[in-house]
């Protein structure tokens, strides 16, 4: 079973996306920020990150290029309800970037594309 | 292959090189040679290093013009004999002398280029001293420069390999030492490759083969020598997509494997205001004359290149009036896909057969004009990003018929 790796600090979306990505069968594990997100991938292995970009203390644009200096394939979609963001250069090294909506159809699409991906 | 040496200061070994490939750039190549200069001077101040141009015995004599643009850091040049043109040509006598010094990293930069700073020596080179392999360029550039780019050689190139490299025909590029000796050592060559084709087959290689690949943004735009549509597709065209074609032989048991894509990092923020690129000509007339007169006289090309399915498709986008034209994607994935395969058949003369593809990139191109007219530039880049996945989406079909 795939294990999604969330980054959000609102609780709604993190119970939200619990909910619906565990009623479709994935093993989901949650951050309130990038707080320890180095050592919790570390630690958990995810096969993918959903991270917002707008958080408290943090900017999952910069916690992207940290991820990338140990992890340079490990899936990451940018989910956020900005779409200005798109316009950042470091956005470039996200799998995907959806922007947040109450329907999770194209959030779905794209990690089911994220998880399929391979490169021999 | 190399011709004629001039290495006045008899360097033997550097760690840096920069190369810069040339045929008549004499009113040009001084400036990226002293941007580079100031650029090894500013930021590698304690390491060795040499700018060598690589040239095709231009009779505008570039060489000694090259030879005597003041600088630090030492020149070498190096020529093909004469007769000899083509920019891979020259880039493989980089390879060789890069190789011969012992070079940790290569940077090539264009010759005519006009919006080159010494940050650029920095952002092409810097990565290769922290660990990664090629380093790729990442431009701002007008919505309709470089046509080959958005919608062949990028999408293509990142369905069959499965990276996301931009700018993969970008020209102006940094490898380690190893690739470079994996360049020498590559019995992969043809014509195409041998002009133009050279940075589809870099930047293909070192996809392949390294896995450590990043993107280095350059803060300006790349304006080098003015071309409009016509001249760039005329100039570059068959070469990098025979370039494509021909290593889609030679590397199908790794892209076969290959599904959809993943980012390439990104190097370079903070280099202040991003400056507009210059506006690219583009007339719409021209393209569909050139589209509709293209398809007609190469008709024969298409019967037998193209699945009955895509000729019918074909058909009738050609009965779409110019004003409202498009070319549906889908449709121009499979059309690129069914000319690899052709390709490969070796049915038709392979030079005549990539020629056959040009007039549907001007019917691409004239769609993508239409389509994209009232965007900026961060629109047309997700326009873009949803044209490849388009190709990757497509990629079952290539599967299917590639066998």
């Amino acid at each position: 079973m795939p294990k999604i790796l969330i980054v959000d600090d609102e609780e709604g979306i993190r119970m939200l996306y619990s909910m619906e990505l565990q009623d479709d069968g994935y093993d989901v594990i949650t951050l309130p920020d990038g707080n320890g997100l180095i050592e919790v991938i570390e630690k958990e292995c995810p096969d993918c990150v959903i991270m917002d970009i707008k958080m408290k203390e943090f900017n999952g644009l910069d916690l992207l290029q940290q991820i990338r200096k140990r992890y340079y394939d490990l899936p990451v979609i940018l989910n956020s309800a900005y779409s200005s963001f798109k316009v950042d250069l470091k956005s470039v090294a996200a799998d995907y970037y959806v922007v947040k909506s109450s329907d999770l159809t194209e959030l779905k699409e794209k990690l089911k594309l994220a998880l399929e991906t391979k490169i021999p | 292959m190399k011709f004629v040496e001039d290495n006045p200061n008899r360097i033997t070994s550097a760690e840096i090189v920069v190369g810069i490939p040339s045929l008549n750039e004499a009113d040009l190549i001084s400036f990226p040679t002293q941007q580079a200069d100031r650029g090894l001077v500013k930021h590698y101040p304690g390491k060795t290093a040499v700018i060598v141009n690589v040239d095709n015995n231009s009779p505008d004599n570039t060489h000694h013009v090259f030879m005597e643009t003041r600088t630090e850091t030492p020149k070498i040049y190096i020529s093909t004999e004469e007769g000899v043109t083509g920019k891979g040509n020259n880039l493989k006598n980089l390879f060789e002398k890069a190789l011969e010094l012992e070079a940790k990293a290569v940077v090539v930069i264009d010759a005519d280029l006009k919006s080159i700073s010494p940050m650029w020596i920095r952002n092409l080179a810097e990565p290769l001293f922290d660990g990664y392999d090629f380093v790729a360029p990442l431009y701002i550039r007008h919505k309709y420069d470089f046509t080959v780019t958005n919608s062949i050689a990028y999408p293509l190139t990142r369905a069959l390999y499965g990276r996301r490299v931009r700018q993969p025909i970008g020209g102006d590029v940094a490898f380690s030492g190893a690739v470079t000796r994996s360049f020498v050592e590559s019995n992969i060559w043809n014509e195409a490759i041998a002009h133009f084709g050279i940075d589809a087959w870099m930047t293909t290689n070192a996809v392949k083969t390294h896995g450590s690949i990043i993107q280095s943004f350059m803060g300006r735009p790349k304006v080098h020598k003015n071309r409009d549509i016509d001249s760039q597709v005329g100039l570059i065209f068959e070469d990098v997509v025979g370039t494509i074609f021909e290593l889609m032989l030679h590397y199908d048991s790794f892209w076969k494997d290959v599904r959809w894509s993943r980012p390439t990092a990104v190097f370079g923020f903070g280099l202040g205001d991003i400056e507009v690129p210059p506006p690219v000509d583009v007339d719409t007339h021209a393209l569909w004359n050139k589209f509709v007169s293209g398809v007609r006289g190469k008709w024969d090309v298409y019967s037998a290149a193209l699945e009955r399915e895509n000729l019918n498709k074909l058909e009738e986008v050609m009965d779409i009036p110019a004003m409202g034209f498009e070319f549906p994607t889908g449709l121009w994935a499979k059309l690129v896909y069914d000319f690899a395969v052709a390709y490969k058949g070796a049915s038709l003369d392979r030079t005549e057969l990539i020629r056959g593809l040009i007039p549907l990139h001007y019917g691409k191109t004239l769609s993508f004009v239409i389509e994209t007219e009232a965007m900026n530039n961060q629109q047309v880049e997700e326009f873009i990003e949803d044209q490849c996945l388009q190709f990757e989406k497509t990629k079952p079909y290539l599967l299917d018929r590639w066998g």
